[in-house]
């Protein structure tokens, strides 16, 4: 179980994060959706410890990743995988060593189980003979899959998606949509998903949460969500301009 | 007080007020005059204020970026102490650094000798009717200076600010808190085979762009000065001593760790994309050129009066 309790965190004088609460349960999937700029990524980066909150903790299991050693915290690593949202592949190293550099920091894995692990994970993402090209040989959509290869290569528990379907066809977003669900249901990955697309979170979430102005504003299933009149998740749901969620039009 | 009573948005360009609802106030030019200094000299103080915000932010920013340097290099001192150095990747950071700058220190230090031949030969001939002590100027002046200061200043160039462009990429597209969701530390992973790669190849480079310069000297002396080769190298040999040679190999590993240290750090720290890599390169290259300057002058002190000169 991941939870998170009260997190508030600003960059300067900005405020993104205002004491933010919720709990994923195991093999649950919550998506977070939200208007760009209100703090889903930094949320995200939380959870993982990439971003240090000013007050507020981050439990991963039994693990206070706000405030725990240095082995702990290798130790809750080894149990989320982190999908970036611009994929962020080490551009020196070539497709085969970024899905494998998990396993090899992360694992005990011989070279021979290294190297049917990777294959099997870049197949999972649709990715046939790529083992060896370099990230700036691929094109945005590939790095992306690849990225998704690399954080589920080392069978984390947890997986935190931060737009995992931006910038992919319809068609491979739904692929990475029923990954998404095939790990749930077979691996029993419990996930957390950070997306503007409406479409898949109503197909892969178990709840919905949406984040407004560094608060959660609405916690709920996926037909309540449908059903909510909370008129800032109906503009967002509806992807209307009219509403209380401002956006400005210089047109 | 008085544009408190007025308001600031009243107020046209050049600072003067309509005549407008105010006429019991300007009605004199006595008060007109008062107005116009007390409204240069909130003008004066406001401006005042402004540069002391500005200079106070650059030194808090400064001494932060000192601190995270520092902390990083005690970091980086951990992870070499306790092992689990990666011996391949430090071999290839070496290859890198020396490999990238060879070239460029080969003909920077032959032309480095030769100039200080073409120099000392004129000076000489002007004092003494004839070129004399050649060799042993020109490695004086390479061996205990030139070639570690102007060996740095190439190093820190080329490799600094490759150096610092490379981390800075990585950190501008994420790479570096991928490295941190995959269980390694971007610090051990990155910055110590860097370090250790400048540490032990700047020396290297020295002693290299030390032994071409005076062959670039020794090239001028004898086709320009008709000086002899042997003549030429007795004076060098008769002058280097172990601790001549010592005084300018030490420099170059201090030398060494402000350049990995900055380039780092400032890759590191590299943030608003693209244009902030740009700014986190030539501050690196302009950081470590500046501090190679300072510490050469202190160095120099403290290896003087350990008398190792």
């Amino acid at each position: 179980m991941i939870k998170v309790e009260n997190i508030h965190k600003s960059f300067g004088f900005k405020r993104v994060l205002c004491g933010v609460n919720l709990e994923v349960y195991d093999s649950e999937t919550l998506v977070i959706v939200g208007s760009s700029g209100m703090g889903k990524s930094v949320l995200l980066k939380t959870i993982v410890g990439l971003v240090k909150p000013d007050t507020g903790s981050v439990l991963i299991e039994d693990i206070n990743i706000t405030k725990c050693s240095s082995s702990d915290l290798h130790l809750a690593r080894k149990r989320v995988g982190y999908v970036f949202q611009e994929a962020a592949l080490f551009d020196s190293l070539s497709i085969f060593e970024n899905v494998a550099f998990g396993l090899r920091t992360l694992t005990s894995l011989k070279e021979d189980e290294i190297k049917q692990r990777v294959r099997r994970c870049l197949e999972m993402v649709c990715l046939n003979n790529v083992e060896s090209l370099r990230p700036s040989e691929l094109s945005g959509g590939m790095k992306k899959r690849v990225g998704i290869a690399r954080a589920i290569a080392y069978k984390p528990r947890y997986i935190l998606y931060d737009e995992p379907t931006a910038g992919l066809d319809p068609v491979m977003s739904d692929i990475i949509n029923e990954l998404i669900m095939y790990l749930k249901k077979h691996l029993k990955v419990t996930s957390i998903i950070v997306t503007h697309d409406m479409k898949s979170a109503y197909k892969i979430a178990d709840r919905i949460m949406m984040l407004h102005e560094g608060k959660m504003i609405f916690d709920g299933r996926p037909e309540e969500t449908r059903q909510t009149k909370n008129e800032y998740v109906r503009q967002f749901v509806e992807g209307s301009t009219r509403g209380p969620i401002v956006a400005d039009k210089n047109f | 007080m008085v544009l408190k009573l007025l308001g600031n948005e009243n107020l046209p360009e050049g600072g003067r007020f309509p005549s407008e609802g105010i006429e019991n106030f300007f009605e004199s030019s006595e008060s007109m005059k008062r107005w116009e200094l007390f409204r240069k000299s909130e003008i004066k103080v406001g401006l005042f204020f402004e540069k002391a915000k500005k200079a106070t932010g650059s030194i808090v920013s400064f001494l932060e970026g000192l601190g995270k340097a520092v902390k990083m290099t005690m970091e980086m001192t951990v992870y070499i102490f306790k092992g689990g150095i990666s011996l391949k990747d430090t071999a290839l950071q070496m290859v890198e650094v020396g490999w990238k700058s060879f070239p460029i220190i080969m003909v920077t230090s032959f032309f480095v000798g030769m100039v200080l031949a073409l120099q000392m030969g004129t000076a000489t001939i002007s004092f003494f009717n004839e070129p004399v002590y050649l060799g042993m100027i020109i490695s004086f002046c390479l061996i205990k200076e030139l070639g570690p200061v102007l060996t740095a200043m190439v190093v820190s160039g080329s490799i600094g600010a490759a150096i610092t462009a490379e981390l800075g990429t990585m950190k501008i597209n994420d790479q570096l808190d991928a490295l941190y969701t995959l269980g390694t530390n971007p610090i051990r992973y990155l910055v110590v085979s860097r370090f250790l790669a400048c540490f032990f190849m700047l020396p290297l480079l020295t002693v290299i762009a030390n032994i071409v310069g005076i062959f670039g000297g020794m090239f001028i002396a004898n086709y320009l000065w008709d000086v002899p080769s042997n003549i030429y190298f007795s004076e060098v040999l008769d002058f280097i001593s172990l601790l001549t040679f010592l005084h300018g190999f030490i420099k170059s590993f201090f030398f060494a760790m402000v350049i990995a240290i900055v380039a780092c750090h400032k890759g590191f720290n590299a943030k608003n994309g693209a244009g902030g890599v740009g700014i986190a390169t030539t501050s690196s290259v302009i950081y470590s050129m500046v501090f190679i300057l300072i510490s050469d002058y202190f160095l120099t002190m403290l290896l003087t009066t350990l008398n190792v000169k």
